[in-house]
């Protein structure tokens, strides 16, 4: 086991299996996200801040392309039941606790959003020998520095005046699906040689 | 890896040396982690001292809280770690946003302490700072940690460090870029939003306090450490020649050394602040230099001084 992916090819490459079960886990994630963020975005803007949710939505479309096409695929016999525990653990989560119901799914969208876009760190996967000019290693790298930018509007909501009221909510729903997503991913790793820490929730 | 809990929190600390020495507990900057204190554990350990290090909340291998990291939770953390280190004197010492960490605790624990040695420092944001921080929170949020790192190298460094470096910065980046996360350094960031000037409680600080600044400290320069110089009452500055603000990377055993003779000067009864000027030496064991008399430390020309 290593933190990292390998053993890489004389080339630089990241092992196919490797790239074929980290590609299905952000496909899925960013795929998740995608599809939230088109039933939230109006067919006609109304307010400034939907600009980002489009944005939002242009982005992440973009990352499942590029994933899908960058990926040396091969065949995963346990792709099939990974991928029914990551789309069951991308329903919408509304956040108990706010009436508001469209506040509450929005939040809960957020939160998603956050963990998946804080917490995930593909590029940091990557050994110093892989190959820059590899288009898997490349899509990794704009895969983080993306979701490092996406990740601003999510703060920007969360930490916002409207949630402090339920700030205490907010932060524990936000650090549960931390967990949840970074335990997922840990998971997903360790089916193919790379264990990472899975985050705040593992214990010494 | 050790751990202390801080409700649902983990810090990751690190203790070595002889037990029932004296302790120097060793606060990190805001993109540093535990490990980059190796060669004080080293040099402190040699001279028979136990040094304690840690993580941060939200940095290297301590949990990264998602949304919010208050100062008073590092401080609460700090005191944690202070908890577990026995009865015997300790020193604190901290290198900027640890450098102020520190000085939080010398505030609220001081009587818990021996001795204090902040670090490229500050007790307030002056306007550069403020506006320096801000656009290293920009770079951080439109970069990402590599592009803060690049910022940070040529502002915190020397040519005499960067130079033989320059072709593999990539590497001498890599392990603060995989260690730190954008959201927690973010985080850190902004747990100065709400930010309140210490100088008013600098004068309750009561123990002894060295006061270390870099010559050529740009982020924090000699007029944040002066603050800390006038308003602790038992304090004295010493500027290390030829240094930057990340002092304590590029000048490991300089800085050690002066630690050390600190400590047991301070053991020894000959500690006496006085509010003075020093300069350091170049190279550990030499002897400091009181800063000439008649002369304005805060000055970078030889200006006559109208200061206290």
């Amino acid at each position: 086991m290593s933190g990292f992916f390998g053993p890489l090819d004389s080339e630089g490459r990241v092992p196919p299996r490797q790239q074929t079960r980290v590609a299905a886990f952000l496909i899925s994630a960013h795929g998740a996200l995608a599809r939230q963020f088109a039933f939230a975005l109006p067919m006609k803007l109304e307010s400034a801040w939907q600009t980002e949710l489009n944005a939002q939505f242009y982005h992440e479309t973009e990352i499942v392309s590029l994933l899908m096409r960058a990926t040396a695929w091969v065949p995963d016999l346990a792709l099939g039941y990974m991928a029914a525990s990551w789309e069951t653990a991308w329903f919408p989560a509304p956040l108990e606790g706010i009436s508001d119901r469209p506040l509450a799914l929005a939040v809960g969208l957020a939160t998603l959003a956050h963990a998946v876009h804080a917490g995930i760190r593909p590029a940091a996967l990557l050994p110093v020998e892989a190959n820059v000019h590899n288009p898997f290693v490349m899509a990794l790298r704009r895969v983080e520095f993306e979701s490092s930018r996406l990740l601003q509007a999510q703060i920007l909501f969360l930490k916002g005046p409207d949630l402090m009221p339920c700030r205490d909510a907010v932060s524990s729903a936000l650090e549960k699906r931390h967990a949840e997503i970074r335990k997922l991913w840990a998971e997903t790793l360790e089916g193919v040689g790379i264990t990472i820490r899975a985050g705040n929730d593992e214990k010494p | 890896m050790p751990f202390l809990s801080h409700g649902s929190y983990r810090i990751r600390y690190e203790l070595e040396g002889p037990p029932g020495a004296p302790v120097y507990v060793l606060v990190n900057g805001l993109t540093q982690y535990a490990e980059l204190w190796a060669a004080y554990r080293d040099a402190l350990v040699a001279r028979q001292f136990r040094v304690a290090t840690f993580d941060l909340l939200g940095q290297g291998a301590s949990d990264k809280p998602a949304l919010f990291i208050n100062q008073d939770d590092q401080v609460a953390a700090l005191h944690l770690l202070i908890g577990e280190l026995g009865d015997g004197p300790i020193f604190l010492s901290g290198i900027s946003f640890g450098g102020l960490i520190a000085l939080r605790y010398a505030i609220e624990h001081g009587k818990r302490l021996a001795g204090l040695v902040p670090m490229s420092c500050f007790a307030e944001l002056s306007p550069q700072l403020l506006l320096l921080g801000n656009a290293m929170r920009t770079g951080l949020i439109l970069g990402g940690t590599s592009y803060l790192q690049d910022l940070l190298l040529p502002m915190n460094l020397s040519d005499q460090w960067l130079a033989p470096l320059l072709d593999k910065l990539d590497s001498v980046k890599r392990q603060g870029w995989l260690v730190n996360d954008v959201y927690a350094l973010q985080n850190l960031m902004e747990s100065f939003l709400d930010f309140q000037p210490l100088t008013p409680q600098l004068p309750s600080i009561g123990v002894p306090t060295m006061i270390m600044n870099g010559e050529f400290d740009f982020l924090t320069p000699r007029a944040l450490h002066e603050t800390l110089r006038v308003q602790i009452p038992n304090s004295s500055l010493v500027i290390i020649p030829r240094a930057y603000h990340a002092f304590t990377l590029e000048k490991p055993a300089l800085t050690a050394d002066l630690l050390a003779r600190f400590a047991d000067d301070v053991l020894a009864g000959r500690w006496h602040g006085n509010k003075a000027v020093w300069i350091a030496p170049e190279e550990a064991g030499g002897e400091l230099i009181p800063f000439p008399t008649g002369y304005d430390h805060l000055r970078a020309i030889p200006v006559q001084g109208t200061t206290t």
